[in-house]
């Protein structure tokens, strides 16, 4: 059927207005002195620039940890949860779901000030343990809702033939289902990993005296200088994000899962 | 922190929340969240339909998706630092205006500078839940009121709208409550002076350290949310029976 003019003119504004920013952002990241666009002269520096702060390499080493473990840590409890959610019928059931569903529900920037209120200023816990906690929180409501859906796919009566057949659930969990579910795994694992990376809210109460992660140390920088090392370190952002969505959309269809 | 909401020192009560609520600061920071937060979610939604049309119809679907969803992996401050280079002071926007002559006009620390950054933040997911509701109805429905005569837009308007309605419902309540939370956005393009929930939250409690007020606040929001996804869900579930 054929699609009226006016809709194809919609789409491609709104294609124009979400990718544009950013490629006029890395334009601005090759000018010369301040920040601008069209861009003055053409240089590289700040690039080489943004690699060689330190308060960049440590915030990206602090936000890889904490991405890494708490994703690491919502598969390793996401699985077996959702595996007791999509099979199992069980009276509690709805509340399990809530409640590992719920922080997709609760404001981000809620979760963070609970955890600084309550966790943190009472009990003194360590400002990194801090926001592993709250990332971990975060990351679960990606994970389930990926897992669950893969869960879905695979056919029920394999994993009973494997029950039925004298197999313990440990077992059946690590033979059977899982080598069925590595996409789905995998999806929710990057996934898991892109939220984490670039929160924002959770990690603005969580953050101390010398621990902060790339997106809240970027933020910072913006507020004191007016140079393109932030333009630079955003570009090379999001090659990466263009390489990871290609990477994705083409092997596991990921955007079925936003 | 519901109950911590109602505690003030040693006593409890409603204190707290007389307190903020009296406050003309929170009142206007609460107003234009709302007000932001409506303004984005119909924008969002004008704009993903007839997007989303064109999408699914679309023979470079695959590429334009890619396209819709690469922002997502972004974090929020690089992509609302581009809004930076476009709406400052020196921004591409002014040069423009300059070269034509005309004045500069000061569009960062607005109120529609939050509304279009917002809005390039929060359209990918408008777009994907009614490309998600087109592709989930019954392919042929369309084709079959138009061979039953209905015209185009009719079809549309009788069949296709109805049907894909939820989605939009979804959309909407996805773009409207990230908005009311949204922190990154007021933050940088708002700045201290067009505040939000969200930065009037933070101030509070990191600059000023008043942990009653941003507990009230912070209830504030979650009643909001709550509130936005029962009512919407509710009805989303009301109009797939109808």
């Amino acid at each position: 059927m054929k699609t009226s003019w006016f809709c194809r003119i919609i789409l491609f504004t709104v294609l124009v207005f979400l990718v544009g920013p950013s490629f006029i952002l890395f334009v601005a990241s090759l000018s010369e002195k301040t920040l601008s666009f069209p861009p003055q002269g053409f240089t590289f520096k700040w690039y080489t620039k943004a690699f060689s702060i330190r308060m960049f390499k440590d915030a990206f080493v602090t936000s890889l940890l904490i991405a890494l473990t708490s994703t690491f840590t919502g598969v390793l409890f996401g699985i077996p949860a959702s595996y007791a959610i999509s099979r199992f019928p069980f009276r509690k059931k709805e509340l399990l779901k809530l409640a590992f569903l719920s922080p997709a529900v609760v404001p981000h920037l809620v979760i963070g000030y609970a955890i600084l209120r309550f966790l943190i200023a009472r009990l003194n816990i360590p400002v990194l343990f801090g926001l592993y906690l709250g990332h971990t929180l975060i990351v679960f409501p990606y994970i389930i809702r990926v897992t669950v859906a893969s869960l879905s796919n695979l056919d029920s009566s394999i994993d009973e033939a494997a029950i039925s057949l004298g197999a313990p659930y440990r077992t059946v969990l690590l033979r059977i289902i899982l080598p069925n579910i590595r996409t789905g795994v995998l999806a929710a694992f990057i996934l898991g990993f892109v939220t984490s990376f670039n929160n924002v809210p959770v990690s603005l109460f969580l953050t101390g005296p010398g621990v902060t992660v790339l997106p809240l140390q970027m933020m910072s920088y913006v507020e004191y200088y007016y140079d393109p090392t932030v333009a630079a370190l955003s570009s090379v952002l999001v090659t990466f994000a263009i390489g990871v969505v290609q990477a994705a959309e083409r092997t596991l269809g990921l955007s079925k899962y936003f | 922190m519901f109950v911590d909401s109602f505690r003030k020192g040693q006593t409890w009560g409603l204190d707290n929340y007389i307190a903020t609520f009296t406050n003309p600061v929170f009142r206007v920071a609460l107003l234009r969240t709302v007000k932001v937060g409506a303004i984005v979610t119909v924008l969002a939604l004008l704009l993903s339909y007839p997007a989303s049309i064109a999408l699914v119809r679309s023979q470079r679907k695959s590429f334009y998706m890619s396209l819709i969803i690469f922002p997502l992996m972004i974090n929020a401050v690089a992509r609302t630092y581009a809004w930076l280079v476009i709406m400052g002071r020196y921004g591409l926007v002014n040069r423009l205006l300059a070269s034509l002559g005309l004045s500069p006009l000061q569009i960062l620390y607005t109120e529609p500078a939050i509304v279009i950054g917002l809005l390039q933040l929060f359209l990918p997911f408008s777009i994907l839940s009614i490309v998600s509701a087109l592709e989930n109805m019954p392919p042929d429905v369309e084709e079959a009121a138009r061979s039953l005569g209905a015209n185009g837009w009719r079809a549309f308007l009788h069949v296709v709208f109805p049907l894909t309605r939820e989605g939009m419902i979804f959309g909407g309540s996805i773009v409207f409550t990230g908005c009311i939370t949204a922190y990154v956005t007021p933050a940088m393009l708002g700045g201290p002076r067009v505040l939000t929930l969200s930065t009037l939250l933070y101030s509070r409690v990191m600059t000023l350290f008043r942990w009653e007020e941003g507990t009230v606040i912070a209830m504030v929001m979650l009643v909001l949310v709550f509130f936005v996804h029962r009512t919407l869900r509710g009805r989303a579930r009301a109009g797939v029976t109808v």
